[in-house]
């Protein structure tokens, strides 16, 4: 049975939309994914080297696994909001004389194919190689290794069981992010330290490998807590994740019902992106976008050039806008038909889309002002960008819009789900990111850049003084398309 | 009504529907018979300009309908599925068709009364999402906000599929009401031969994408199509 449940794991995994891109995109993704693990090897090689630049009198060994518990607090939190349950599609097996434990067992190992189990060992491993086996010998080494396994396999069945549990109360990481917040705090002003116990506590496993076996049966525990709970839930009720939910209270919103039916198009775009899962998910990681720009503004090097503020001014400012404004007509791949056979005015329906666009847009730079702090150059950038994406890139992305040709499913879907939130997401816009730092280039060349930012700011305004305009070219477009769109939406 | 000149419409070289002449008067209910994959929906699809012919013409009173959108404002229909917004309550869905159609909300409570008998208390106020409702209430859905406009052309695909008896029952003299009241013009396709020589009057049979058969219903029409298709 097993070896069943596999082969039709692996068919459906080949099989799924997210190959079939084209061999360009797979290559680029592919390239990112080859730098992201040579950065993580690289952080596992060298990483005895940071730490002695942090602490030059200390143990290195002692310090790293005074790290751990930190990690492993860090690792849960991220997982929690990242990490894809793995679920198959049991309602296929259920009717089967097929065991349930069976079944459970699987999904349980499933879950430990994942990249969160993958990746740290990447660190983890050149670490035990280049400071523990040279240090300490090849047993303490292999058993740190082991305990580092146990840990990693621990929280990822710990965080399984978690997030089933409590998917609908994400208040729950919330309290539990900032305990370890406090915690973090408490260590550094040495009020109480977490570090000298994750310390201690992994240094003595190292050495005396026989105790491993209790971190071992804490995994064990939890394990057969992810079985019982599970297998007690192995009806077609439970999996079933179409659960009855209440109606939310945007069907009571009658403000906009006063625009006639602008503002009930606007409606009907809220609840699509609000009630759907997919487009719910990139909602709830918009905040992000906006701290974006404490990567680069502490930083000297990125704030004497232009070039990345202008790239971070787009992103922070249009980041939402170009999540959204790219799979704006997929997002409506399950009911498009009824959307062109329905007598509606593709110009009103775009411009509740705009409208959509341009609140975002609004929103994320009246956020952003803050970041005045670090200087004007950085407000006068972004109010820049900000004008160039409500103007010029949000009528850009609308045009390109009508290329969208693939069925969305809006049921499924959260973060590092592919389809329409994964990497290819940006590749994809990658070009609207540049065009703004392109029409900047040649001013900088003869020596004055400011010019090109007031430029940039520029064709933002004149778009936006031109739309109605821009809004015709876009509709035409999209009605020339029509066909080809839906076509591709049926499949 | 609706005239049909010289209409292909072919897949990958694969012709899947030719139909070189077809009129359907006003007020004339006709019904569309064939086995899977005769070219039914492709036909629908193209009269609701929902996909785009190789070749000829469908005119919707005269006016190509690839041409202008303004016969949808007195064509109503429901294919599949798909026309549904499915993370709607069914009364936001009736109320955004009712706004794209420019009627007021006395004419929404209306609508909810006439219907109520058809929905047998299954579709308002259960505060469910669409997407949540089974595919016989889907299909009440579907076909109710097809009817809000009060259209003078109806399209309907399959509409007496997995809709329970009684509701087909109650479907069936809906649509003969439609045509002895309101001199509707309708376009029904069905699987079943039952149904569909009950409400139409007029029967085209199609087979692999051309019309095989164009008969006015009698007596004995339901006889002669079971014995064309008891192959």
């Amino acid at each position: 049975m097993f070896k069943w449940l596999l082969s039709h794991q692996w068919k459906e995994m080949t099989r799924s939309n997210f190959w079939q891109k084209s061999v360009a995109i797979n290559l680029i993704i592919a390239f990112f994914i080859f730098i992201m693990f040579l950065y993580l090897i690289l952080l596992g090689l060298f990483i005895d080297k940071i730490l002695i630049e942090q602490y030059p009198d200390g143990d290195i060994f002692a310090i790293f696994n005074g790290i751990i518990l930190y990690y492993l607090g860090i690792d849960l939190f991220v997982r929690f909001f990242l990490y894809n349950l793995p679920v198959i599609n049991v309602e296929s097996y259920l009717h089967l004389p097929v065991k349930k434990s069976k079944i459970v067992n699987f999904i349980l190992l499933k879950s430990t194919l994942n990249i969160f189990n993958v990746l740290p060992l990447l660190v983890f491993i050149p670490f035990a190689l280049k400071v523990i086996l040279v240090n300490y010998g090849g047993l303490t080494s292999l058993s740190w290794l082991a305990l580092i396994l146990i840990l990693i396999l621990n929280n990822s069945f710990l965080l399984h069981y978690l997030k089933r549990r409590f998917i609908d109360k994400p208040a729950i990481i919330g309290i539990f992010a900032l305990t370890l917040v406090v915690v973090a705090v408490l260590d550094k002003f040495d009020i109480f330290s977490l570090s000298d116990y994750s310390s201690s506590v992994f240094t003595y496993l190292s050495f005396n490998p026989v105790y491993i076996l209790i971190p071992l049966l804490i995994m064990l525990a939890v394990y057969s807590l992810n079985f019982t709970y599970l297998s007690s839930r192995m009806t077609l009720e439970d999996v079933n994740v179409k659960k009855h939910k209440k109606i939310d209270s945007l069907s009571r919103v009658k403000y906009l019902e006063n625009f006639g039916d602008l503002g009930e198009m606007i409606l009907l775009e809220l609840k699509l992106i609000w009630r759907n899962k997919r487009s719910k998910t990139v909602i709830n990681m918009a905040p992000l976008f906006l701290f974006y720009g404490l990567l680069f503004y502490p930083q000297d090097v990125y704030m004497e050039g232009y070039g990345f503020l202008i790239f971070v001014g787009v992103f922070m400012t249009g980041g939402i806008m170009f999540n959204y404004g790219q799979y704006m007509l997929s997002y409506e791949s399950n009911y498009f038909d009824g959307i062109i056979a329905n007598n509606i005015d593709y110009t009103k329906h775009f411009r509740a889309k705009y409208f959509i666009i341009i609140s975002t847009v609004i929103l994320s730079y009246v956020l952003t002002i803050p970041y005045v702090y670090f200087g004007v150059k950085v407000l006068l950038i972004n109010t820049a960008t900000f004008l160039f994406n409500l103007g010029f890139l949000s009528m850009l992305l609308m045009y390109f819009s009508s290329n969208s040709r693939k069925r969305m499913d809006m049921s499924s879907g959260s973060a590092f789900n592919y389809q329409g939130l994964g990497a290819t997401n940006w590749i994809m816009v990658l070009p609207f990111f540049l065009l703004p730092i392109f029409l900047w280039i040649p001013f900088n060349i003869f020596g004055v850049p400011d010019w090109g930012i007031i430029t940039i700011g520029l064709i933002g305004i004149l778009s936006l003084a031109f739309h109605k305009s821009l809004m015709k070219i876009v509709v035409k477009r999209f009605e020339a398309r029509k066909h080809i769109i839906a076509e591709g939406f049926r499949e | 009504m609706i005239q049909v000149n010289n209409l292909v419409k072919a897949y990958n070289g694969t012709v899947v529907l030719n139909i070189p002449e077809l009129k359907i008067e006003k007020g004339e209910s006709f019904g569309l018979v064939g086995n899977n994959g005769a070219g039914k929906t492709t036909f629908f699809r193209l009269i609701l300009d929902l996909i785009k012919a190789n070749n000829g013409e469908v005119l919707s009173q005269g006016v190509d309908v690839k041409s202008t959108t303004v016969w949808k404002s007195y064509t109503g229909s429901y294919l599949d599925e798909g026309f549904l917004i499915d993370f709607l309550t069914p009364e936001e869905y009736f109320q955004f068709i009712a706004s794209v159609n420019n009627l007021s909300k006395g004419d929404i409570k209306n609508f909810m009364e006439q219907f109520d008998e058809f929905f047998n208390g299954e579709i308002i106020g259960k505060n469910k999402y669409i997407r949540e409702l089974s595919r016989g209430n889907k299909q009440k859905v579907g076909i109710a906000a097809s009817l809000m406009s009060e259209p003078e052309i109806l399209v309907l695909d399959e509409p007496f599929e997995s809709l329970d008896p009684t509701t087909q029952i109650r479907l069936k003299k809906l649509l003969k009401q439609l045509k002895d009241e309101k001199n509707v013009t309708m376009l029904i396709s069905s699987h079943d031969l039952n149904h569909v020589t009950e409400v139409c009057e007029r029967i085209v049979v199609l087979d692999k994408g051309t019309i095989i058969h164009d008969i006015k219903t009698q007596q004995d029409t339901l006889k002669e199509l079971e014995a064309y298709f008891a192959v």
